[in-house]
């Protein structure tokens, strides 16, 4: 017994090990709403290294916009190059307020029209893998975030607080394929559920005979316990109703630009 | 001991270039997977016992960072590292290709681990599709930031650390990093 335990001793560790992690999986799913000590500890240590590269990398992206690319030009005239620079530099800072400016104007308006207490937030990070879509932002639990918490811009929900660190927080977007949110079609009122596909969504349970056109404006219905009723998630751009079936394929093309999240408010109200 | 720390701080590195550095340098949703690379370097030279371990608490650590699934990434990274080291042990390590291919082999395969993990255990819809659908580009892509990382983690080592040694990079870098 001790031989054969000595000849399998490797594939039987490796066994082993599969079978703790599968164990360690399996028990985390059951608990998957709540934060773990270790998940707190990490996103709070990395979050300035996360921030200060940020920084590093908008400065130098700064950089390589407003000047280096204008090396060229250096050689045909040094003068009219200097003052060009200067003054493109100045037109580019002063864009890029405007637009900073635009952006957060209107989460003013958006924060100033919903009834539920905001807080804005910054995206420091988006998601290491491929596969998912979350984002990390630079509030979190001291601030008053709280898992599940609503998270949106002014053209509709972005996602919903799915981990917690006392100064940061990470978003699951709500077309990640594990994000689900229970919606409804404004114009007339048919019920369904938002599913996330990657980069739009699936309005998933529209029963078949139910009128959907392209261009209907999807909404939170505010019966999931997360969305406050009423938030654009997007708008229909595929209808498929097929000849058989309970239900028909409604495709939902999100309201957000989700490539050009910058700036998100935190809904702190309770949930609905 | 020493050795495991600084892999270990390697991946964590990786990890924070793939949230905050590689979205600003490449625009599109698919970005190259570091840390699958750092692990299948690890299959080619660490032991089993030490490897595995070290492989599961980089894959947790990515977890923090990615999906929404804790231990996912932590039992296919593990899991992928056995499957390396156990296959390397029955290849000629001194070809240089290998590394590269292993990259290749081990994105796929990861990718199918994690679409077996996600719809056995979890509901998460069609991730297996979106997961499967993208498996190509990745490796295609893994594949191409291995051939460049390696020729200049050689070229580096010979500049500045020639009496020096990486584990596992002499023989690999004897066609790569001239």
């Amino acid at each position: 017994m001790l031989d054969l335990f000595r000849k399998y001793r490797i594939p039987l560790l490796a066994a082993c090990l599969v079978l703790a992690a599968l164990l360690l999986y399996s028990v985390h799913l059951r608990r998957q709403e709540r934060t773990t000590l270790f998940e707190r500890g990490v996103l709070q240590l990395t979050a300035p290294l996360q921030k200060g590269i940020d920084r590093v990398c908008e400065a130098v992206a700064d950089t390589w916009s407003r000047y280096l690319w204008l090396v060229a030009t250096e050689e045909q005239n040094v003068s009219l190059r200097q003052e060009n620079s200067e003054l493109r530099g100045r037109l580019a800072a002063m864009e890029e307020i405007r637009l900073a400016n635009e952006r957060l104007r209107r989460l003013l308006e958006f924060r100033e029209e919903t009834d539920l207490p905001a807080l804005p937030a910054r995206i420091i990070a988006v998601d290491a893998s491929s596969w998912f879509r979350t984002v990390v932002i630079d509030k979190g639990g001291e601030d008053g975030v709280r898992e599940g918490m609503p998270v949106v811009v002014a053209e509709g929900v972005v996602g919903r607080v799915i981990r917690l660190a006392p100064r940061q927080a990470r978003a699951l977007l709500i077309t990640d394929a594990s994000s689900a949110a229970a919606s409804l079609v404004q114009r007339n009122r048919i019920r369904g559920i938002s599913r996330g596909q990657g980069d739009f969504l699936a309005l998933e349970f529209a029963l078949r005979q139910k009128d959907i056109e392209v261009g209907d404006a999807v909404v939170t219905s505010g019966t999931g316990g997360v969305f406050p009723k009423g938030l654009m998630i997007g708008r229909v751009s595929e209808v498929n109703r097929g000849e058989y079936g309970l239900f028909q394929q409604v495709t939902v093309a999100p309201a957000v630009d989700f490539s050009r999240l910058e700036e998100v408010l935190v809904l702190l109200g309770e949930n609905p | 001991m020493t050795r495991i720390a600084v892999y270990f701080l390697i991946g964590y590195f990786f990890i924070l270039v793939q949230t905050v550095l590689l979205p600003h340098l490449l625009p599109f949703q698919i970005k190259a997977d570091l840390l699958l690379i750092l692990v299948i370097y690890l299959g080619l030279n660490e032991h089993y016992l030490g490897g595995a371990l070290l492989c599961y608490a980089l894959g947790s650590l990515f977890d923090v960072f990615a999906g929404s699934q804790p231990g996912l990434f932590g039992i296919a990274l593990m899991t992928t590292f056995l499957v390396v080291r156990t296959v390397v042990g029955r290849l000629n390590t001194e070809s240089s290709v290998l590394l590269l291919l292993m990259v290749f082999c081990g994105t796929l395969f990861e990718g199918v681990l994690i679409v077996f993990l996600l719809g056995t255990f979890a509901d998460t819809g069609p991730m297996g599709f979106m997961v499967l659908g993208g498996l190509l580009p990745q490796a295609l892509l893994n594949l191409a930031v291995a051939f460049v990382l390696l020729r200049c983690l050689v070229r580096l080592q010979r500049r500045f650390f020639p009496r020096s040694l990486i584990p596992g990079l002499q023989h690999l870098g004897s066609r790569h990093g001239s």
